[in-house]
């Protein structure tokens, strides 16, 4: 299925036995001299291969020093993440990492976006232009693809995010709050997108996000995360089928559970 | 004779310049020049020619001056300073300011060096000028080299120290694993308007510069302009001083051209 992982992470791909992503006994404390803070205290849980799992939690619960922490950007001071049984130390090619804000490169066009981290792999320039191509007509952004970052929208951009972490075609998408920064119609048009890009690719997904009704429409389980420090508080499954509708009761009973066991409010 | 001088300023200078705006600002900025010739023109009438000769006087000068040959040779041997000296300042300012930003060790190093060094203005390096170089273009290129430097150093320093750590972060996720590629492939694309902005005052400064690093006699448009205001011959000082402006405006007005392309993706 597989045309072969990112090939400057060079890591072992899983082969049945490992599960996608495990994280034992994650910690973190931030010591800068004054009195340390604990941010993060024995995380543990772990997202099977091809599995949506999303991470919520209050504010200030380490949502994303976790998610830093799993891609390879910082450094967990105790515990280990493990992906498909290789320990992340640094950031790998075997996981497209999406940020928040995007960060496109705004000096490329979309397409030089998506084409960044294929450059870097050891596939032929035909290879590379024909993946850009599939990535693009995977977002919807074809017509787009010789313009500028500045002349799209949030949601466009996020798209371009998307299809440039996906374009070395990682086994694990890992993402902070992704759709945090557009309006809620295209909220919710990007999260029907994610999910068929997940169904259509298979990958594992790891998602950040703050928003309960988000984790609910899209993950198979749910991390709940409690803060001070933080710490996975319960895993809630999402046993509602798909396509999820938000007027569905069980929805609505998933949502409720989830917020209680944050302790946030309506 | 008047409207001579008109033309040849609005035509060669401004002209270049406005020419790339909108037709009213065109317009607006001719106004102004002609205003400013005119009254000078009215000014003159009324003081002797040592304290402030007439635009048409001026121009006289310049043709004069153009047509003797002095003015071309003047203009060749300033650029063949002017050019090395800029290159040369231009390109250890840029490498050197990117350079210690990136990297914190040499960063640590330099510091207090680039403390010491920076206050020292490059005239206060004529005497060694002359003593590494000798009276001719490699010393004058010299001074200028000094000035340009630390334009670029400072504008790529700050530029570099400008760049978001979340890019250098997309960085590493797609794969960017060296300090080389990240500085070819993230650093330095996401650093160069701030590095053209110090190139394109550091190119103005450079040529303010030609005039100071040819107090010492090396020929050039500088000497030129000395030696015009010794023999107290004010309109050639004003000739050579309006052809530098000239050259200094042609420079600018191609740079930015280059600059608009280069950071097509700003606009």
């Amino acid at each position: 299925m597989n045309r072969g992982s990112g090939a400057t992470g060079g890591s072992p791909t899983g082969d049945g036995g490992d599960p996608g992503v495990v994280l034992d006994g994650v910690g973190k404390t931030y010591d800068d001299g004054g009195t340390p803070v604990r941010a993060l205290d024995d995380v543990s849980f772990s997202v099977a291969d091809g599995e949506f799992v999303c991470l919520v939690g209050p504010s200030g619960c380490g949502k994303t020093t976790l998610f830093r922490i799993i891609a390879g950007l910082t450094q967990a001071t105790d515990g280990a993440v493990r992906v498909a049984g290789t320990p992340v130390t640094d950031p790998t090619t075997d996981m497209g990492v999406v940020f928040q804000e995007y960060h496109l490169f705004p000096w490329l066009t979309v397409a030089e976006n998506v084409a960044f981290g294929l450059e870097r792999t050891d596939r032929s320039e035909a290879e590379r232009e024909r993946r850009v191509d599939e990535m693009l007509d995977l977002v919807g952004l074809t017509e787009f693809r010789d313009s500028y970052p500045k002349s799209l929208s949030g949601g466009m951009k996020q798209r371009v995010a998307i299809a440039r972490s996906l374009a070395v075609d990682p086994e694990l998408l890992v993402m902070d709050e992704p759709f945090g920064a557009v309006d809620a119609q295209t909220r919710e048009m990007l999260q029907r997108e994610l999910l068929d890009v997940w169904g259509s690719t298979g990958k594992t997904v790891l998602f950040v996000t703050h928003d309960v009704a988000e984790a609910v429409t899209l993950a198979d389980r749910i991390v709940v995360m409690a803060a001070e420090p933080g710490r996975v508080d319960s895993v809630v499954d999402v046993d509602v089928p798909r396509p999820r509708e938000r007027g569905d009761p069980a929805f609505g009973d998933h949502v409720a559970r989830v917020r209680e066991l944050i302790g946030a409010g309506p | 004779m008047a409207t001579d001088t008109r033309r040849e300023v609005d035509g060669s200078a401004l002209g270049v310049d406005i020419a790339l705006g909108d037709p009213r600002r065109l317009l607006r900025g001719a106004a102004g020049l002609a205003g400013f010739v005119v009254v000078w023109h009215l000014v003159s009438l009324t003081q002797p020619a040592i304290v402030l000769p007439s635009p048409v006087a001026v121009a006289a000068e310049f043709r004069g001056q153009l047509a003797s040959g002095a003015m071309p040779a003047a203009l060749v041997s300033s650029v063949r300073h002017w050019i090395p000296g800029t290159l040369v300042g231009t390109g250890l300012g840029v490498g050197a300011g990117v350079a210690f930003a990136w990297s914190g060790l040499l960063d640590d190093v330099t510091a207090p060096l680039v403390r010491v060094l920076r206050p020292v203005p490059p005239l206060a390096l004529i005497g060694f000028a002359i003593a590494w170089f000798g009276l001719n273009h490699a010393g004058a290129a010299f001074i200028i080299a000094v000035g340009g430097f630390w334009i670029n150093f400072y504008a790529s320093y700050g530029a570099v120290e400008a760049v978001s750590d979340d890019l250098i972060d997309v960085g590493r996720t797609l794969g960017v694993r060296s300090d080389l590629d990240m500085v070819r492939s993230v650093v330095l694309p996401a650093s160069l308007p701030g590095i053209m902005t110090g190139i394109r005052t550091g190119l103005g400064r450079c040529w303010m510069l030609v005039i100071a690093a040819e107090i010492f006699s090396v020929p050039g448009v500088g000497r030129e302009i000395l030696r015009a205001s010794n023999n107290l011959r004010v309109d050639r000082a004003l000739a050579y001083i309006f052809v530098l402006s000239l050259l200094y405006l042609v420079v600018d007005v191609a740079f930015r051209a280059v600059q608009r392309r280069v950071l097509a993706w700003q606009a």
